[in-house]
């Protein structure tokens, strides 16, 4: 396995220490946001036999070969690591979590955790999702950091947790370290992911913009060039045309050098403004720029308007203000009853409902309403349905 | 504007749902005293005729195309306008069921027209218009969404992952969106992931009014036979038929749980209303007296023989941490036992979680199937699966909403 980043190393002893860990006593629960930490050991073994070519590879289950069936494929689940075929995944596990089949394992799959293998080699893919893991927790960035030898510290410790988690080396003692990290940081964490996104989705958007700006003047050039060609013809048959009606030929090509003169004057004009505009569209863009080479992280995020969960809405009533408490002998009854009260049916939201039901007929103006029938009624508007043509007719009580 | 916007006598619906919607449990008999037998589709034939004209009308607008899904009762299909293919809508047809020959007309559609009309907000799928074909097939003519449902995006753990902020953009979203209903006094009755569509540009739609009903009066008795069952509260396990909005708020707090651990919160299995019931005692706590006054009284209540007091704050933290301990208060909150002391729509609201960090995403960082970045620019540049340019004529499609007091 590879360390990435080769600063100071660590203790031999700790590394050669690493002692096999019995499946099952993960510091962390097995769910998602688990670290897929066990059972390294007993898969190398079982599998070491198993890595042959994809034509001959065997489901360890049911003992199908893609050789018997081509149209066979393996998954994984990232607990254990421990390859089957995907009818066998149906099988074993569509009614719900169901015990790893393969002899020796104990683990607790879940249908909707198996995936493809993504690397051929089981040890590669299960370096990446520890990767992946670590870097999922370890998100800090440089503009965190006072100075550039703290953060390359702090790089060298991740880079110890993950070779450790990787090799499984004092596992137990690097999995404390990784829940301090990650329960410390945890605000951190989730702020920074949503940063990372932000800015992978600017960085898209600005390489879109700017490839869609590319294409602009290029088709921009082709026109511009297609209009000369076309202008220089016309001018050419023009000479033409006049030469035939008998006029003098130096006249002729005075008025067209006069001609182009203006023409080139008019290209000029335009190809400035085209360059000024292409500038104002390069500061314009240069701003998802800053954004992404920023370094300050409280620059970054721009002031913005506090999240209002109602999204704007608001319920006032016009023509009534609701009271808590409503004294009425049809309520009484209901207030007092359990059954009503355990279901939990609120009186207060009938009270609401009644009083809106009563009071929505203040605003109708029966002089509009016509119209509108009149309106629905015209020719043009025939475009109506069935439901609307009854709707300004029938009055239906509450049916449900 | 009247209060209640009347309808065509053939929308006179008879109350609950029947069988064919019930959600995987046997169909009590008689249960519903609202039942008040099937009203009558009393049409009159002048009336019939020229709706047969505008129903052709209706129906000649639009193309269409391929079928974009299909549900327990309808087909969903893809459809463009005839004067301009770049108005994409989706046609909805439902299926003929057996209710069909006796009322002429499915009950859930009624419910989804009927409700759809009425509520106009951008995380509530929009309806434009109706029509029905020869065959007495009812068509609704919805906004398209063609970027799946939440149920999608929760499953495909190999290609999509998302953040605890994505999380909080989509709850908020479907919360709006069961405020809204509630405070137009109609509980939806079954909010799961897969009745949560997304729009072109990453909004979430609640969709599938087929079990929507309004508030019931005092004494009105609803059926507790609804909900999908996984997502089902335990009230109605005990046959409550007086509840309320809480109904919602609990399927609502299992989306939020299953957006985070990308697993049915309560998956029984098999899917019976008793496993149920125990896999909720057994990660929220058994209900009794003392956490759910009256429970006791309630027709379904069994006598608990073992007792699992109520999971503390710890025991959610541990299975939740991502979302934060204010993110976990929440979700325990709307997964609160005694559904009177279960938060409202409106209290989630003002949780404390919105305003908290991390900032839910916007909409357009927010993941989404497929199509990658240059496909969504794409898509971005329409808003949500509105047709363009036919704001103004939606309102002349459908009938009129009612007017809830001042909902700005
Ligand atoms: N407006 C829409 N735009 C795009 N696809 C849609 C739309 N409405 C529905 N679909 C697709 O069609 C499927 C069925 O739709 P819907 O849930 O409304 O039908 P249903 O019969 O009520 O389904 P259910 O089995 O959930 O009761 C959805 O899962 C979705 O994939
Ligand atoms: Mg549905
Ligand atoms: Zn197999
Ligand atoms: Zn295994």
């Amino acid at each position: 396995m590879s360390r990435l980043a080769q600063q100071k190393s660590s203790p031999v002893a700790r590394r050669d220490g690493g002692a096999v860990r019995p499946p099952g006593d993960s510091l962390l629960t097995p769910q998602d946001g688990e670290l897929p930490t066990r059972q390294m050991d007993r898969m190398s073994l079982s599998y070491s036999t198993h890595t042959d070519s994809p034509a001959t590879e065997v489901c360890p289950v049911c003992k199908s070969t893609k050789y018997m069936n081509p149209n066979l494929k393996f998954l994984v689940n990232p607990v254990c690591y421990h390859k089957m075929c995907e009818s066998c995944v149906d099988r074993l596990f569509s009614h719900g979590p169901a015990p790893c089949p393969i002899k020796g394992c104990s683990e607790t799959l879940r249908k909707n955790r198996f995936r493809k293998q993504t690397f051929e080699d089981i040890k590669v893919e299960r370096e990446v999702d520890i990767r992946k893991k670590v870097a999922q927790v370890f998100n800090r960035r440089e503009e965190e950091f006072a100075s550039l030898r703290e953060y390359n510290d702090y790089l060298n410790d991740v880079e110890d947790i993950t070779f450790n988690l990787i090799n499984n080396i004092d596992i137990e003692e690097t999995q404390r370290r990784f829940k301090n990290h990650e329960d410390k940081w945890k605000e951190n964490i989730v702020e920074n992911a949503s940063l990372a996104q932000q800015e992978q989705m600017l960085y898209a958007e600005q390489q879109k913009a700017e490839r869609e700006q590319a294409k602009r003047r290029r088709e921009e050039a082709r026109r511009e060039e297609m209009e000369e060609r076309k202008e220089a013809e016309a001018t050419r048959r023009d000479m033409l045309r006049r030469l035939e009606n008998g006029q003098d030929p130096e006249e002729v090509k005075k008025e067209r050098a006069a001609v182009q003169l203006k023409k080139r004057q008019n290209r000029q004009d335009a190809a400035n403004r085209q360059s000024q505009l292409k500038a104002a569209d390069a500061t314009n863009g240069s701003s998802s720029f800053v954004i992404k080479g920023l370094k300050n992280k409280k620059a970054k995020l721009e002031p913005e308007a506090p999240v209002d969960p109602f999204g704007g809405l608001t319920f006032e009533h016009s023509y009534f203000s609701l009271q808590d408490d409503y004294v009425w002998e049809g309520l009484r009854e209901a207030k007092r009853d359990p059954l009503i009260a355990a279901g939990g049916y609120d009186i207060a939201s009938f009270t609401g409902r009644a009083l809106c039901e009563a009071f929505s007929g203040l605003g109708v103006m029966v002089a509009d309403e016509a119209v509108e029938r009149e309106r629905l009624n015209e020719p043009e508007t025939l475009s109506t349905t069935k439901a609307e043509i009854a709707a300004k007719d029938v009055k239906m009580e509450d049916p449900f | 504007m009247a209060e209640h916007v009347a309808k065509s006598p053939a929308l006179d619906v008879p109350p609950e749902p029947p069988a064919k919607r019930i959600k995987l449990s046997p169909q009590p008999k008689k249960q519903d005293a609202d039942d008040s037998g099937p009203a009558s589709p009393s049409a009159t034939p002048l009336v019939a005729d020229l709706a047969e004209q505008l129903d052709a009308q209706e129906r000649n607008k639009y193309v269409k195309g391929k079928k974009l899904g299909s549900g327990q009762y309808a087909d969903v299909f893809s459809a463009y306008l005839v004067t301009d293919p770049t108005q994409l809508v989706a046609i909805k047809k439902i299926k003929v069921g057996a209710e069909v020959k006796e009322m002429g007309i499915s009950y859930d559609s009624l419910r989804e027209i009927r409700f759809l009309q009425e509520l106009d907000h951008p995380n509530i799928i929009k309806l434009y218009s109706v029509f029905s074909t020869k065959n007495q097939n009812l068509n609704l003519v919805l906004e398209q969404l063609p970027q799946g449902d939440l149920l999608k995006l929760i499953q495909d753990t190999q290609n999509i992952s998302y953040t605890p902020a994505d999380v909080k953009a989509w709850m908020l979203m479907l919360m709006r969106a069961v405020h809204f209903c509630h405070a137009n006094f109609i509980l939806h009755r079954d909010i799961k992931p897969n009745n949560l569509l997304i729009a072109a540009n990453g909004e979430i739609k609640l969709a599938d009014f087929g079990l929507a009903r309004s508030f019931a009066d005092p004494y009105q008795p609803m059926t507790y036979n609804t909900i999908t069952i996984w997502y089902r509260p335990p009230e109605l396990f005990f046959q409550a038929q007086f509840y309320g909005g809480a109904v919602d708020v609990w399927s609502c707090g299992a989306v939020f749980a299953e957006l985070i651990s990308r697993d049915v919160l309560f998956r029984a299995w098999p899917e019976s209303e008793m496993n149920m019931v125990k896999l909720i005692c057994e990660k929220v706590g058994t209900p009794t007296e003392e956490n759910w006054p009256g429970v006791s009284k309630l027709k379904g209540y069994v006598t608990p023989t073992e007792i699992q007091p109520v999971r503390p704050k710890d025991y959610w933290l541990a299975n939740f941490r991502t979302i934060g301990e204010i993110g976990v208060d929440l979700l325990m909150k709307m997964l609160t036992l005694d559904p009177k002391v279960r938060l409202s729509a409106e209290g989630v609201l003002k949780h404390e979680y919105w305003t908290s960090a991390p900032r839910p995403s916007k909409l357009e960082a927010l993941p989404r199937k497929g199509g990658g970045i240059e496909v969504m620019g794409e898509d971005l540049k329409r808003r949500g699966g509105e047709v363009p340019g036919k704001e103004n004529e939606r309102g002349d499609k459908v009938a009129r909403k009612i007017d809830f007091g001042a909902a700005k």
